[in-house]
């Protein structure tokens, strides 16, 4: 134990080394490797089926793997089974004890070995107090309302002090304005313990809203693993730029490389975008990642750097900003955010005529790469993105 | 719309037929309640023979039950076999639920098959078959071998109550309590057996009627030590008296009160899905 303590640095939370799984001929997760820094709230993020919940299961001990290594402070807790494991679960149902009140639910950790009654009572009512449930800890679990119910999960698995707290999406079993509350609830809960939180969940706005940092899965890999602006900025692969919900992607060849722009034929037109270090080459395919909302609009006829014409194909208002949904002439769908109406003299009408612009500055460009392990995988063409 | 009321097909012209069934339902009622009430009513008549009118209300044919002893030797006896082969089929019905609930092995359809089959096998081959194999290793004729017998046929209904109740334990529930740290052991008799406590409660009253009720296995093995059933058997044979009235009255009573228990712990489990989740 001791000699592993060295090699990993003490700061680090919780290491995954090429944790593999594979349930017979599927292959769940394919050599994950990931570090988390003692106090981050990292939120793991992807489709369903990508393998999210069962890292977090593997880290629980809930599930074996096939492969890999398990450091928790240092510790291989690899062969550990899951009740000697300092970890703790929340799941996404609560999992509370129906036949035990509030009390003896969050009790349940610290009853198990030999305690002392008074100690328990007093650790119960400090998180009890924590987590905002002081008034019902006689309460049964039947009696709770669905964050209730949620906050006595949470605080059944803080009490008994874990080193890292696993989340298996534990809001979305709460209706929205109530997920809304919670999420600013638990990152304030997260960053005054000092714990850290590996949180999975399928919700983009719940994991950039929280994470310090968020790990991108698709097919039992990562894609990307940084800081929520960074992924929604910069993304690396095609997949975590489809992903993420608001960016365009144009798929091309390059034609021109000069001045620190390249220029890429498109479907409906020539887009130019930054270079960046490492240009490809004359002729290579790429991908042009543009944010909806660093698109704008100007009247038909106007020449920009970057322009494509589109028609209005729908409009959403959704309070703050407005998503305007388009389509060029060769069938791809643009989205462009605004953050008002962007005419208010000028209505909008469906198959309306308009111009879209923006900066190359504003275009990431993923080129075809090919990511360790892809190749096994059919049709896994994937993208990387270019001067990472 | 979901909301519009439906007409009631019967409403209108249908009146007639409402009646019908009404009375068609009553007769099936009385078909089945009548018997039992004309028992309980001739148990307290004074005539040796049913007949009306009656001839005034006694409690002789009790009493004569209290003085001759018999059939009150063979209901207690009843009572004596019946709760204990109630909860050794409990225990082992609940082992055997858990286990497949729990664990996913060989020959697991097997051994679930293995578990109802004296279920499935006519009790009169049982009975045989057991007195076969009691008397071989000198166990026949006990009251011991009326409970391991009847522990062999309720088993299978304990269970499956038991299975019931624990199909409607999330399988997060168990995960919680090893995730906090409990071991196998613990989480067992912390969270599995409270959870599944009302299960096996309803399973212990379904496997006691059914034990309770038992005549064709009883009668084979029970040899002096008769139970309720074999008893009365013995005494219709004898003779024709109203303390049998009196007897079926006692043990109609005592299947009422069951069955109100079987209702009170078993209908909550199978009406409602586990509440304590996402409301």
């Amino acid at each position: 134990m001791n000699a592993i303590s060295d090699i990993a640095p003490p700061q680090v939370d919780l290491e995954l080394r090429g944790i593999a799984k594979s349930f017979g001929d599927f292959v769940a997760l394919e050599r994950v490797d990931l570090a988390i820094e003692r106090g981050e709230f990292v939120a793991i993020m992807g489709p369903s089926g990508c393998g999210k919940t069962t890292l977090l299961r593997i880290v629980a001990g809930l599930e074996s793997m096939s492969s890999g290594q398990l450091l928790l402070r240092g510790q291989d807790i690899s062969a550990l089974p899951v009740h000697k494991r300092s970890t703790r679960l929340v799941w996404q149902n609560f999992a509370l004890f129906p036949h035990l009140n509030v009390r003896q639910n969050i009790a349940f950790g610290l009853t198990l070995r030999r305690h002392d009654k008074a100690k328990v009572k007093a650790k119960v009512d400090e998180i009890a107090d924590l987590v905002q449930l002081g008034q019902f800890l006689d309460r049964r679990i039947g009696q709770l309302s669905g964050g209730q119910k949620q906050r006595v999960a949470i605080a059944r698995a803080l009490v008994t002090e874990p080193e890292i707290l696993l989340l298996d999406e534990p809001l979305s079993a709460l209706d929205a304005h109530l997920r809304i509350r919670m999420q600013s609830e638990m990152k304030r809960l997260q960053q005054r313990l000092g714990i850290s939180f590996l949180y999975v969940t399928h919700n983009q706005s719940e994991a950039f809203s929280m994470a310090d940092r968020v790990v991108v899965m698709n097919r039992g890999r990562i894609e990307q693993y940084g800081p929520p602006e960074e992924i929604y900025t910069q993304p690396k692969t095609h997949f975590v730029a489809e992903f993420v919900g608001s960016n365009n992607i144009f798929d091309g060849k390059v034609v021109d490389v000069e001045g620190g722009l390249i220029k890429v034929q498109c479907a409906d037109a020539v887009i130019s975008a930054a270079a960046g270090e490492r240009p490809p080459g004359k002729g290579s395919t790429v991908s042009l990642v543009v944010q909806a909302d660093k698109i704008g609009s100007k009247p038909a006829g106007t020449v920009a750097e970057n322009s494509l014409n589109a028609v209005l194909s729908g409009r959403e208002f959704t309070g703050s900003q407005v998503i305007y949904h388009l389509e060029t002439a060769a069938g791809v769908e643009v989205k462009m955010v605004a953050q008002e109406p962007f005419s208010q003299t000028e209505r909008t009408a469906i198959n309306m005529a308009m111009q879209l612009y923006w900066s190359p500055g504003d275009t990431v460009v993923l080129r075809p790469g090919i990511v360790p392990g892809v190749e096994n995988i059919p049709g896994g063409r994937s993208y990387v993105a270019l001067g990472a | 719309m979901a909301s519009v009321i439906r007409p009631d097909p019967l409403a209108a012209d249908g009146r007639w037929w409402r009646v019908a069934g009404r009375l068609y339902m009553a007769i099936g009622y009385l078909f089945l309640v009548l018997p039992i009430a004309t028992m309980i009513v001739f148990s307290f008549q004074k005539g040796q023979f049913a007949s009306i009118p009656g001839q005034g209300w006694t409690l002789q044919w009790y009493g004569k039950l209290f003085t001759d002893g018999t059939l009150l030797e063979a209901l207690r006896n009843s009572l004596i076999v019946s709760p204990l082969a109630a909860t050794g089929g409990c225990i082992l019905g609940f082992l055997a639920a858990y286990a497949l609930h729990r664990f996913r092995f060989r020959g697991q359809g097997a051994f679930s098959v293995l578990l109802v089959l004296p279920v499935l096998i006519p009790p009169l081959i049982l009975g045989v078959a057991f007195l076969g194999l009691l008397s071989r290793i000198g166990l026949q004729g006990q009251l011991l071998s009326v409970i391991l017998t009847h522990v062999v046929i309720v088993t299978a209904p304990a269970m499956a109550v038991i299975q019931l109740r624990l199909g409607q334990m999330p399988a997060s529930l168990e995960e919680a309590a090893w995730d906090l740290g409990a071991t196998d052991l613990q989480t067992l008799y912390k969270v599995v057996l409270p959870f599944t406590l009302p299960g096996i409660a309803g399973g212990w009253l379904l496997a006691f009627t059914f034990s309770f009720d038992e005549f064709i296995i009883a009668w084979f093995v029970s040899g002096f030590e008769q139970t309720l059933p074999v008893a009365v058997y013995a005494y219709i044979v004898g003779s024709v008296d109203p303390s049998l009235n009196a007897v079926g009255s006692i043990v109609f009573g005592l299947s009422v009160l069951s069955l109100i228990g079987v209702e009170l712990l078993l209908f909550p489990i199978l009406l409602s899905r586990y509440r304590s989740a996402t409301s």
